[in-house]
């Protein structure tokens, strides 16, 4: 255990700061009619195509690409566009919500049927962000609906569909050997972890990040319905709130012990800072995959009830920050910067294995990776009644190496670990945005 | 099966049950339910095409022409002052066919249906009358009666059915004698044999309700232990007990029970959805009560359940093949590839003559992990499955 903090105390109370861009109300006008969009055809009529989407189904307000925030104090834009020089659900300003999964290509599924099935992806992808269900023949009597139908009535919350390429994709099963992106490997074995390969790894991942659960899940519900026969599900996690804010201009939330931990996380909306720390650039051989990035995700217990027993000022030494204030505690404002240097009665203010301390550019060489984290819950260990869960932490980089770096110092320094263990790993490849007419399946396949 | 899943509605609503002049309609009027949907389309190649203004006003929405010929119909909507009624649909009894809505005073748009002879309405709601009726003209839509290979198809059926039912009462019939004569080693291996029948035709089975239940239900569906009869109360006597004590009068009653089954599937009369969706019920049952050992749970011969289910699934979708080839090759190829692949994932568990002369290993000696390959082989079968009977009907 730790000495009580030295330095100086702070305005500790609690942050109220509401979060502009996420809270307020949508306008009437989004609220876009999936409902209407498929009740039209969802009565066992055939509707020609020019029947939808014109007249008076118009959809609300895009945001202006996905690296754009939503203004603040006004109404949040209801949809994501799809398309883009990069994919959205990176730089997008955190959703609140995450569905992700992750899939196997089934034993004896061709390059062509993987291929078939992105395209497929693709257009449902599509469809979905904007708040429309799966294309399809609905509405036959005979035949089960191409939509699972619980997205129908609720706005598309910005949703995002992120694809992403595990390093399994790139053997020889497929003829992808000479695309894979130099960077792609399975991560090494770190310190301190503990992965259970029922949640590790994996050939595809898809993100799907909205401001409601249930259309995240929908999204992946129904890309995995599509898979049948050629994906299998390998795993999956629901993230129910966001732990990073990736804009400054979203309040910064908190983690499931109580604590703000993403305050120096990169602004996604500084184009400089995420050239150069994470999309893919023109130093990667492979052209196909540059204006993508490198998706590491790992799922983190968290040991609440004991960390819940922890002393406040044990707490705040652990973080290196004021559990209140999310102030570092060498500073008084949450956005202040911490200063490693200072020391009280001998010692650092913020301890030399403080996590903020560990994980920041200034103790890795100006390394930076874009944290896009959400805290996930599977219920209750049947062994000992301890509730299971903590952080889904998903992170975009221009290199795994980064995460690796990080993670090794964290995973064998940070006072953290006495709370948490890493149990479930995955490293991906996440293609760059598709241009109009274009589809995952001949992005990758080339 | 498990009885309080609801399987058997599906097929049971759309089997017509011919006895002695009675005429147990199918229920939900599956004809009408498919008045205006695409497959239509498809099987009138002579469609007429034509063209319904509606103008939506505070008065009405009255359509121009009031009748038009069977066939693509294209409503040309338009609003040119009301504020108060804004939408048009068009609806087939309460039904919604196609719509255009949010047309503010000056906005127009379209939508396009194919539309079978009958009666319908034009619907907007807020004018002082909301509904005009449209008829539209022609001869009634052709049915799969029309088509000599889906009528051969379902005839082949149910000879098919009729076929397994006989099976399974002689198979019952050796089975409860060995229950009776104290046979217990014989009954468990018998066991399995009869009941490869009733897993094979158990989405027609379904059909009889109570009679289903008294077979193949289980301890859990049961409401007293008194209604816990059938293959499973013998079943768990014989494993868990090693004993036929005290099972003659379940064995008199399961003889009975299938008997009588087998006098009822006589007269019945399968239309090719309901074949096509009592396929997808039997892979559907595969996941959900043999992968999970759950029918099987004293036995564990639920490998040759899974067997007997895949086999009534296959003898089901090979009936409407020819026709699925025709109308949707993709689909076809994909499902016989699917059932191949299932059947293989299967067949790594064949034994001779396996656990209890099954033909199967004892399915408790099977990890999970291995049925989890079993399940995702089964998963896809029934996805591709589920798609025939919009195709063929």
């Amino acid at each position: 255990m730790k000495t009580p903090p030295q330095g100086p105390v702070p305005d500790d109370t609690p942050d109220i700061t509401p979060e502009p861009a996420q809270r307020a109300s949508l306008p009437a006008a989004s609220a876009v009619s999936r409902r209407r969009l498929l009740g039209a055809v969802g009565a066992g009529a055939a509707v020609a195509g020019a029947a939808l989407g014109a007249g008076g189904t118009a959809l609300a307000g895009r945001d202006s690409g996905p690296g754009a925030a939503a203004p603040a104090g006004s109404a949040a834009p209801a949809t994501v566009d799809f398309r883009g020089t990069h994919q959205a659900g990176i730089a997008t300003p955190s959703q609140d919500r995450l569905c992700f999964a992750t899939f196997d290509v089934a034993p004896g599924a061709t390059r062509a049927d993987l291929a078939a099935l992105l395209t497929t992806w693709t257009a449902a992808a599509e469809a979905m962000t904007l708040g429309r269900p799966v294309p399809g023949d609905e509405g036959d009597l005979n035949t089960p609906p191409d939509d699972t139908g619980e997205a129908v009535g609720l706005t598309p919350g910005r949703l995002t569909i992120t694809l992403g390429y595990g390093p399994a994709l790139f053997d020889d099963r497929f003829g992808l050997t000479a695309r894979r992106p130099s960077a792609l490997r399975p991560l090494p074995k770190l310190p301190g972890e503990n992965l259970d390969p029922a949640l590790t790894g994996g050939d595809l991942c898809v993100q799907a990040c909205a401001d409601d659960p249930q259309v995240a899940f929908h999204a992946v519900r129904n890309l995995r319905r599509l898979g049948f026969g050629t994906v299998l599900p390998r795993w999956m996690e629901l993230g129910f709130g966001r732990t990073s804010s990736t804009s400054h201009q979203q309040a910064t939330p908190r983690n499931l012990m109580g604590f703000k931990d993403g305050t120096r996380n990169i602004d996604a909306r500084d184009e400089d800072v995420m050239g150069r720390h994470v999309w893919i650039g023109q130093e990667e051989p492979q052209r196909w995959i540059r204006g993508g990035a490198y998706l590491v995700s790992r799922k983190i217990r968290m040991r609440m009830e004991q960390w819940d027993r922890d002393r406040l000022g044990d707490q705040q030494d652990v973080f290196g920050r004021y559990k209140g204030s999310g102030a570092p505690l060498t500073g008084h404002g949450e956005f202040d910067t911490p200063d490693f240097a200072a020391k009280s009665g001998g010692r650092y203010v913020i301890p030399d294995d403080a996590h903020i301390r560990l994980a920041s550019p200034e103790h890795n060489n100006g390394l930076r990776i874009l944290r896009r984290g959400y805290s996930y819950t599977d219920g209750i260990d049947q062994q000992t009644g301890d509730l299971l869960g903590g952080l889904f932490f998903v992170a975009f980089m221009n290199s795994p190496d980064r995460f690796v770096t990080l993670q090794r110092v964290l995973g064998a320094h940070d006072a953290l670990n006495e709370y948490i263990q890493h149990i479930g790993s995955g490293v991906f490849a996440v293609p760059p945005g598709l241009a109009a007419g274009h589809d995952w399946g001949e992005q990758l396949f080339g | 099966m498990t009885p309080r899943a609801t399987p058997r509605r599906a097929l049971a609503c759309a089997a017509t049950v011919i006895t002695a002049g009675l005429l147990l309609a199918a229920c939900g009027g599956d004809k009408d339910d498919s008045k205006g949907s695409a497959p239509a389309a498809a099987d009138n190649a002579a469609a007429k095409s034509s063209t319904v203004k509606i103008v939506v006003s505070d008065e009405d929405c009255a359509p121009t022409p009031a009748s038009v010929p069977a066939g693509t119909v294209r409503f040309e909507v338009g609003n040119k002052g009301s504020a108060k009624v804004t939408e048009a649909e068009l609806l087939d009894g309460g039904k919604i066919l196609g719509e255009k809505e949010n047309l503010t005073p000056g906005l127009s748009g379209d939508f396009t249906l194919t539309l079978d002879a009958g009666k319908y309405q034009v619907y907007c709601p807020g004018a002082k009358t909301e509904k005009s009726d449209l008829t539209v003209t022609g001869t009634a839509r052709k049915t799969w009666k029309d088509d000599p290979a889906l009528v051969g198809a379902t005839q082949q059926y149910a000879t098919w059915v009729t076929g397994e039912v006989k099976e399974l009462v002689t198979g019952t019939d050796a089975f409860t004698a060995a229950v009776k004569a104290g046979r217990t080693d014989d009954a468990k291996k018998l066991y399995g044999k009869a009941r490869v029948h009733y897993e094979r035709i158990e989405s027609t089975a379904e059909i009889w309700g109570d009679i289903d239940g008294r077979i193949d239900g289980r301890i859990d569906d049961a409401a007293t232990a008194a209604d816990f009869t059938g293959f499973h109360r013998i079943e768990q006597e014989l494993w868990e007990k090693n004993s036929t004590a005290g099972l003659g009068t379940l064995a008199d009653r399961l003889s009975a029970d299938v008997h009588e089954l087998h006098t009822k599937v006589q007269h019945v009369e399968y239309q090719p959805a309901a074949i096509a969706n009592g396929a997808t019920e039997l892979v559907n049952e595969i996941q959900t009560s043999k992968i999970t050992g759950e029918e099987e749970r004293y036995s564990h011969i639920d490998l040759l359940d899974f067997d007997g289910s895949l086999a009534g699934a296959q003898e089901a979708v090979s009936v409407l093949l020819p026709v699925l080839k025709q109308k949707d090759p993709a689909l076809a190829d994909t499902v016989t590839s699917r059932y191949q692949a299932t059947a293989t994932a299967l067949k790594a568990y064949a034994a001779t003559p396996g656990y209890q002369d099954s033909g199967y290993v004892d399915y408790s000696k099977v990890t999970d992990a291995q049925r989890r390959v079993l399940a995702q082989a089964v998963d896809a079968y029934a996805e591709s499955v589920s798609k025939i009977a919009g195709k063929i009907a």
